[in-house]
């Protein structure tokens, strides 16, 4: 079928099979890299993007429901060259080691900094938790997070307070 | 996905039901995804018309009257449950269940019906819909029926919908309105995870009910008992509904052992 939406900002239309989903179509027909397949099946958040202003696993999306969408990725969050303040925080509290899971987490924690502009700890397990990493830790996101929201305590290296 | 369907979206009722008849057991009904697409990708379905209801304006309705109690329809997400203030108000045990359900971006596009026409026997809202009361609203186009969530599920993935059928609404009474009620689920993990037992309890007008998810074939409720029930006694009257196997989650016997914790500390809790 015929799919009209925009991806961060730009519009697009393309034919596309009914049975795509919309990550496969982001990835393949238009050539946004950033969201990945993990499991394919709504546990590893790695293909998290924005539909309509809310987060989705968009493996388990069609690219056909995402006719008149706006979607937003990983590719949209920097702009004019510079990486967003969450990307930032990212890079400086090493919450980033092979990056698969990072376009995901980092999705998932501006929907979680939208709801929460001071997450706490705990918020941020609670929203963070449809994404997995397998390797830099939880820690250092958790961190990233409480650094993009003003809430690292920057005394002695980088530590939050507590739990 | 490897498995090949035609993907159609009708925006009436009329023309849903036309494709569902149209096409009778070849048709699977889309709402958020989240158990269709899998299962599909999984080879465990294999419809050849998927039918999304998204698209069906008033399916996208929650109504809300203190007369006529809540009704929630097939496009309903999770999300819209937990965001919304008059079931905040009015039916909180139906937020604390949806919150324990997966994930946030997956609380963005699951179905409070669709989790329930899933029949999974580890459904989160069906025990909160037991515990209120609720009746299903099933139509076709050979109209409609209503029955109550006691007697919707039949088994194991399996509900009383036939070909053709669709859970078109939720009602939850006015009586259950301010229901006092709470909701554990047992875990592996912190995270999101499927539930090894999941317990729910209500108390309204001095009428107990105690519901239970991944115990038996479907989740099960108690028969309605007295308010100031003995714990021992609400304890054995949830050990004669269950009937737990032991899987890879976790044995029958810890089951049954976590199933009487939680009936404890959640009657302690409401009874606060």
């Amino acid at each position: 079928m015929r799919v009209k939406l925009t991806v961060n900002g730009e519009l697009y239309e393309r034919d596309v099979k009914d049975n795509k989903t919309l990550l496969r179509f982001l990835r393949e027909d238009l050539g946004f890299l950033g969201p990945k397949e993990g499991c394919g099946a709504g546990e590893c958040g790695a293909c998290t993007v924005f539909m309509n202003g809310k987060t989705v696993n968009s493996c388990m999306v069609l690219a056909a429901e995402a006719d008149g969408a706006e979607i937003e990725t990983i590719e949209g969050e920097s702009k004019d060259g510079m990486l967003s303040k969450l990307q930032q925080a990212f890079d400086r509290n090493h919450a980033v080691q092979c990056g698969f899971c990072t376009s995901g987490m980092i999705m998932s924690a501006r929907e979680l900094i939208r709801i929460h502009p001071k997450p706490t700890v705990e918020e941020i397990k609670e929203g963070l938790e449809g994404n997995f990493c397998r390797c830099t830790g939880y820690k250092q996101i958790i961190e990233a997070v409480l650094d993009a929201t003003g809430q690292l305590e920057e005394k002695e290296g980088l530590h939050y307070a507590g739990k | 996905m490897l498995h090949e369907f035609t993907y159609g979206a009708p925006v009436t009722r009329e023309d849903l039901f036309k494709l569902l008849d149209d096409h009778g057991s070849e048709a699977k009904i889309l709402a958020g995804g989240t158990d269709l697409l899998v299962n599909i990708r999984n080879g465990i379905m294999k419809p050849a018309v998927v039918v999304d209801v998204k698209k069906i304006p008033r399916y996208r309705d929650i109504s809300y009257s203190a007369q006529e109690g809540l009704v929630i329809r097939p496009a309903v997400t999770i999300n819209d449950i937990l965001r919304n203030h008059e079931i905040q108000e009015n039916y909180p045990l139906l937020q604390e269940c949806g919150h324990d359900l997966a994930s946030y971006q997956i609380r963005n596009r699951a179905t409070a019906i669709g989790n329930v026409v899933n029949a999974s026997p580890c459904s989160d809202m069906a025990p909160a819909l037991l515990c209120l009361g609720a009746q299903a609203i099933i139509a076709s186009s050979h109209g409609m029926r209503t029955l109550p969530f006691s007697g919707f599920f039949t088994g194991v993935k399996k509900t009383v919908l036939q070909t053709g059928e669709i859970l078109e609404a939720i009602a939850i009474p006015a009586s259950a309105r301010g229901a006092k009620g709470a909701y554990k689920k047992l875990k592996r993990i912190n995270g999101h995870d499927l539930g090894i037992v999941g317990v729910a309890v209500s108390i309204k007008d001095d009428i107990l009910r105690i519901a239970v998810s991944s115990a038996a074939p479907t989740p099960v409720v108690t028969p309605d008992l007295p308010a100031d029930i003995p714990a021992e006694d609400a304890v054995a009257a949830t050990m004669n509904i269950i009937s737990p196997i032991s899987d890879v989650r976790c044995s029958k016997e810890y089951r049954e052992f976590m199933v009487g914790v939680f009936v404890r500390r959640l009657l302690a809790e409401v009874r606060k």
